[in-house]
């Protein structure tokens, strides 16, 4: 992760509002008569779709592909978790943004255990040759 | 010749891509490019000028040629080049369709350029070939990800970026080896999308 505080403030506040609003949105989408695995999936995939656009707007503050990444996979999370949340029990509007918020900061905070452990440099022994 | 349709592309782009790629982006990648272009050394082929936003990351006094496709973004960099204290001089050109001699540079430079370039692995093989033998290629670029569902973003993403700018989910790592280079290193920044590479030109 990057331990600039102004970038570790902005990922958590873009992927938290990001999944709030995705909540929001998908607790206002379906209802309780929906089939749970479409709700899931429609959600899911809608859910990523909208956060992907969202991306393009927060990035201009704080970043291209380290803003993208996260943020579609809080709008993939939140979409599906509330998706289905709400196809089982009925959710107010303020429930569904707060556990589309918990999932967006759990989807950044996931993103940076990965990231600590797939970053880094590899070498390649030289061999005086094309290595294609 | 030109690729017009490319050209035109960034043309577009160019009057609005400091306000999407300047504050951000650059801000979150300054250090690490910084770091990349410290290794800038003799002549040195920087592709993909654009607007120039890289040369505040460049090293001072070095001997710089760098290219772009877009005469509109060259326009925006004009004054960033005319600042930058050393020998910079930028020129209107396809990496497909270079005019430089073979063996003519030292160095290559890339900054975010081939999730561009249309025919990625022949633009790397035009580089190869003004690149003098046993000479270094410096890459910051961004790619595809290997690991899902970042995988799967990165396709889903590519089908709006690819008509306004660039695409996301490109495989540079192999196509600088497709291309005949040798890599020698990938660092990658953030995953394994973000990402210096550091190859060369075999003899």
């Amino acid at each position: 992760m990057d331990h600039r505080l102004y970038f570790v403030l902005g990922d958590i506040a873009a992927n938290t509002l990001t999944g709030a609003l995705i909540g929001w949105l998908a607790g206002l989408i379906v209802g309780t008569g929906w089939n749970m695995m479409v709700a899931m999936l429609v959600l899911m995939f809608l859910g990523m779709l909208i956060a992907g656009v969202l991306s393009l707007l927060i990035g201009v503050w704080f970043g291209a592909m380290e803003v993208m990444v996260p943020v579609m996979l809080s709008g993939m999370v939140a979409g599906m978790v509330v998706g289905m949340w709400a196809s089982m029990a009925p959710l107010s509007a303020s429930s569904a943004a707060l556990i589309g918020a918990v999932c967006g900061l759990v989807a950044i905070v996931g993103v940076w255990i990965v990231n600590n452990s797939v970053r880094g440099v590899t070498t390649f022994e030289s061999t005086g040759e094309s290595n294609g | 010749m030109v690729d017009n349709v490319t050209q035109r592309k960034w043309d577009k782009a160019a009057p609005t891509f400091d306000l999407i790629a300047g504050a951000g982006a650059e801000r979150r990648w300054e250090p690490f490019k910084r770091a990349l272009f410290s290794n800038m050394d003799g002549r040195v082929l920087f592709l993909a000028l654009g607007t120039g936003l890289d040369i505040a990351a460049f090293p001072t006094g070095q001997n710089i040629t760098a290219i772009d496709i877009s005469p509109k973004m060259l326009e925006v960099a004009s004054s960033r080049v005319a600042n930058y204290h050393g020998d910079l001089t930028a020129e209107v050109m396809d990496v497909h369709d270079m005019t430089f001699d073979d063996d003519s540079f030292d160095q290559i430079f890339t900054s975010c350029t081939f999730c561009s370039v249309p025919n990625p692995v022949d633009g790397l093989r035009s580089l190869r070939r003004v690149l003098r033998p046993g000479g270094d290629m410096f890459m910051f670029e961004h790619t595809g990800s290997r690991y899902y569902p970042f995988k799967l973003m990165m396709h889903l993403m590519t089908t709006v970026t690819k008509k306004i700018g660039p695409e996301m989910d490109r495989p540079t790592v192999a196509n600088v080896k497709s291309a005949g280079f040798e890599v020698l290193e990938v660092n990658n920044l953030f995953l394994d999308v973000v990402k210096t590479i550091h190859a060369r030109k075999t003899a």
